[in-house]
This record gives C-alpha cells, structure tokens and sequence, in this order.
C-alpha cells in the first residue's frame, strides 16, 4: 500500500497544518504553504484538517497509486491526467474527490495558475511523525518522508486506507476552477517595530506595487520593486518572528516571512499580513503583483472567523 | 515594584511581543524564560508558541481561539506577579555543555585571516575563544542556534560584507559581537573560525537540541583528526 512517485517535480513534499509549540528550540511551524486549500482537499476525501497531504510546488510529479484510494486536488490548477493502462487519458479537475484504482497514476502537466497544489488521499501515512508532525523541515531534514522532498523511486507507506464511497464524482465531470490572478492584495496590521517607521514611509509601504521576487521559498517571499527610503532605524533587539511577519531589511525592499522562516529575527517589521490572508502567500509566484493594505486588529479578527465559517460550511 | 518595565506590542494579529526597555542580561534572561514557562502552564489552551529572546517575550496565539481577541488583562496580571516574585522564582536546572571544536585549517578558514588581522597568533585566539564560559539567551533563527553571552569584546569582528552561499553544519563563527554554531547547512556571513563534530540538533534526541536557554556552554580545542575520527565508534 503506497504511492510511488515516477517523476518528482520541483518540490513535491509531505506537510500538515504543521509543528506548534517548538519555536523556542529554533523550530518554526513549517506545514502547508496554503492551508486553506489543503484543508478544503482534505475535507474532500473525508479527511480531518490537519491530515497530511502533499505539497506540490511549481513543477509536478507523477504518481503512481497501488491500491484503490479517492484523491482531491486544491489550490494551484495544473493541467492534471490519470492514466489507466487499455484507456485514455483523462483530465482530472481540481476541488473534486476522484476515485482512483490501483495501478493508476497522476501526471502534472502544464501549471496553469498558482504556486502550490495539495493532493489529499483517503490514506493515513505510514510514518512516525515528528516532534507531533508529518511537515517537512527542509533545513533540519527531518518530519514528512525521511526528511526531504519527494524524490523519484522514493515510495510512500500508507496505511487504513478507506475504499472511495459510491457517492463521489467521476473525474470526467468537468467543473469550472477558480485560478489565481497573479494580482494580490494581502491586508496587514501593525508588528513590533511600527513605530519605528516614519509616516512617509509607512504610507510608502501601502502605496507601492511590489512584485515577488525569484529568490522566495517557503521560509520567505523576497519582494522587488521601489525600496523603503533609508531607514533611520538603530539596531533593534532580535525577537520572536511569526510568520507573515514584513521585514524592512537595510535595502528597502520587503521580506515576508514563511512557514519554514526563522523563529528569531533582527529586521525592523513593518507590519505582519492578517492571519486570514496568509493561505495566499502559498500561491504567490516570482512575478506576482502584491500590495499592502491596513486594517485595524479588530477587522483581522473578525476576517479570521468568517474564514473559518466558510471552512466549516465544507468541513462539516 | 516593577523590576523590569515593559510593553505590550502586537506582533501582527495573533501574536504578541512583551518588551523588556531593560539592558540584555543573565539576570533578564532568567526573568523572561520564567515568564515563558508561568505563561506555558497557565493560558496553554490559548498560546501555542513562547519565544524568549534577549529583550522580550513572543506569544503565538492558537488561531482557534477567541482568547487574542480580549483583553490582555490575564497576561498583565501574570507579569506583574512574576516580577513580584522574581527573586525567589526557580527554573528547570540548567547545565554546562562542552562542545567539542576544531578551531581552524580546513575547518576555521577564516581564524587566521582574523588572527592576523586582530594581530594575535591563531593560538591566543584559540585560547581567548575557549577560555570563556557563555550563557545560552536563547534558541532561534534555525533549529537549535545558540544566541550566546560573553564573547570577549576583543574579538568582536564585524560580520563579512558578502555572505557564504553555503556554512558546513556545525561550523563556528563570530559575526559582531556574537559567537555561535550553524546548526544546520545554510548561508552566513560570521568568520567562521572553527566546526564542532557534535549534531547540536537531533530531531531523535529528546528534547532535539543539546543545549536550552539558560545553559552555560564552553568550548574546548580538539585537533582535526580527533574531529575525524569523533563519530567513529
């Protein structure tokens, strides 16, 4: 019982909503780039939010399933096929449960929109998590499968796989896909240093378009586009960095912080993007337009409780 | 009453940072990791992440809980009760950790362009390096990064203007005013005088880390084969 991977695509990993609890060791939280549209694969193929899943980044696999499973595709659209031996290729859509047979496989083709695609499975792995998850820690090599991203031959271990349900739809139905327009608005509040920042250059910091810059991973998004005018900040004292935080490092130019970032920063931060937007900093790809907007603390809460209604109205 | 004042900043929208105005020290560091263990025990349902550093604590809220959202009265309260106490509050033991280094050649490539610099033999470096017990502040950056107390002044050395692309795991470097271990492999920009063959991270090893905060660390010379053949059983 197992997926085994042909091809391994750029950075195709296992994550989970992640490891809470251990940033004081230098341990960020690590997990899904966009917990959003992992959780919505997850729910698809009756799994709990926190299940893991893989991660598929840019560039994707192909993967061959040994055993009759549902599969649910979210977040970046590639152009995806399921291949059957003595049968045509099919397109397989995302934001549906697909049932699979063994012997099938996955191949991802052309990248449509988006950075990140989570394939879910009706399958629990068979892999000792650690430090309480299945997330991958690149840096650390350790969590997900041995430590590192898929690599082709590696052969993932499933266990308790619950057979696809009757009632799910065939992966020939066609559904329309919502994409990613490459033009993002992240709403931010306040972080630590703030006040530190002039008012010109805060009101620079909402009035600039930046662009993702190619040197952004999952430890952080580099951002390109007009600097910061020199900040007239001393050096501050290094502190604990969540991640969304927004670094203003001495080029001007800004820095968000990742899932996989560094727990412990000495950057001045501007502002940290609300926790309600954070999923679209897993679909951000070098390129992307990005602007800031403002809101008050107040506001980013009440967004982060409507998220999570939308989320329940799937999930339950 | 208040020993150490402070600030309640947000730190975006599910944190938050309580800053310390006092300057860095043992006596605060022992303060703050105190805090982060009450504040562990006592709102665990709300926080899910404590992060102690030099001058401040950060709380990383659980995102199911309502808790962020009120009134930080609970936590103020807290505060101020640990600073009550704070003479006769106790921590987990600490311990000292010797690590073992392999200061210079292939693996401190930058100990005698330093030395040289500094105008002092590569030994006295060593010696001066060495001879110094440090006081681990904290844990952070990457798993299991030591932000360490004590480097003589004098070896203070500003960091390089252009970073490596790539530190072995384990090398040790001085970069400002602080010395430290890469845990990992990962760009860098300290002089790198040294590397210790010991993992200071292992995700088998419970807790991963061999140090916590609050430990005293020294580190003793080994030459470069007993560096080779460390572990070799």
């Amino acid at each position: 019982m197992s997926i085994k991977v042909i091809r391994a695509g750029m950075q195709t990993s296992i994550q989970d909503l992640g490891r809470f609890g251990f940033m004081d060791q230098g341990i960020p939280r690590s997990g899904f780039m966009d917990p959003l549209s992992a959780t919505l694969a997850n729910t698809l193929v009756g799994n709990v939010s926190h299940h893991p899943a893989l991660e598929i980044c840019m560039l994707g696999p192909e993967l061959l399933f040994n055993q009759d499973i549902s599969i649910a595709i979210c977040g970046a659209v590639f152009e995806v096929e399921r291949l059957r031996p003595h049968s045509p290729p099919e397109p397989i859509h995302n934001n549906l449960a697909v049932k699979l047979k063994a012997g099938d496989k996955l191949r991802f083709a052309k990248r449509l929109s988006g950075a990140r695609a989570y394939l879910a499975f009706s399958a629990g792995l068979a892999i000792k998590p650690e430090l309480n998850s299945h997330s991958t820690h690149f840096g650390a090599k350790f969590g997900g499968f041995k430590g590192r991203a898929l690599m082709a031959g590696d052969e993932i271990p499933l266990t308790n796989i619950k057979a696809p349900g009757s009632n799910q739809q065939t992966p020939t139905e066609e559904k329309s896909v919502l994409g990613y327009g490459g033009r993002y608005i992240l709403r931010c509040v306040d972080s630590v240093e703030t006040s530190l920042f002039s008012r010109q250059q805060q009101r620079d910091f909402y009035h600039n378009k930046y662009q993702v810059g190619q040197a952004s991973n999952r430890m952080g998004l580099r951002l390109d586009g007009p600097p910061l005018s020199a900040l007239n900040i001393a050096d501050i004292s290094s502190s604990g960095l969540l991640n969304g935080s927004i670094q203003i490092p001495p080029g001007g130019l800004p820095i968000i912080s990742g899932v996989d970032g560094q727990t412990i920063g000495g950057y001045p931060r501007i502002a940290n993007v609300i926790s309600a937007d954070l999923f679209a900093l897993g679909q951000l790809v070098p390129g992307d337009q990005v602007q800031f907007v403002k809101v008050c603390k107040n506001q980013a809460h009440t967004l982060l409780v409507s998220q999570k209604h939308y989320i329940k109205q799937y999930t339950s | 009453m208040n020993r150490y004042p402070y600030r309640l900043v947000d730190n975006g929208d599910m944190g938050l940072t309580i800053l310390f105005e006092a300057p860095i020290s043992r006596a605060l560091s022992i303060y703050i990791v105190q805090l982060a263990e009450r504040c562990r025990a006592r709102f665990s349902q709300h926080i899910v992440d404590l992060i102690p550093a030099y001058q401040s604590l950060t709380l990383g809220f659980n995102l199911d809980s309502e808790w962020a959202a009120t009134q930080t009265f609970e936590l103020e309260q807290l505060i101020e009760e640990t600073q009550l106490s704070a003479d006769s509050l106790s921590t987990k033991p600490t311990k000292r950790v010797e690590i073992p280094v392999c200061y210079g050649g292939e693996y401190g490539p930058d100990l005698a362009p330093m030395a040289q610099q500094k105008n002092m033999t590569q030994q006295s470096l060593i010696n001066q390096h060495s001879q110094t017990e440090y006081f681990v502040h904290m844990l952070g950056f990457a798993p299991g990064f030591m932000y360490l107390g004590g480097l003589d002044p004098s070896l203070a050395c500003p960091r390089k203007s252009v970073p490596a692309m790539q530190v072995p795991a384990g090398s040790l470097g001085i970069g400002a005013g602080q010395t430290g271990i890469y845990p990992q492999v990962s760009p860098g920009g300290w002089h790198i005088i040294g590397r210790t063959p010991l993992a200071l991270f292992d995700v088998n090893n419970t807790p991963a880390c061999i140090v916590n905060p609050l430990d005293s660390v020294r580190f003793y010379p080994i030459s470069a084969s007993e560096f080779e053949n460390w572990n070799t059983p």
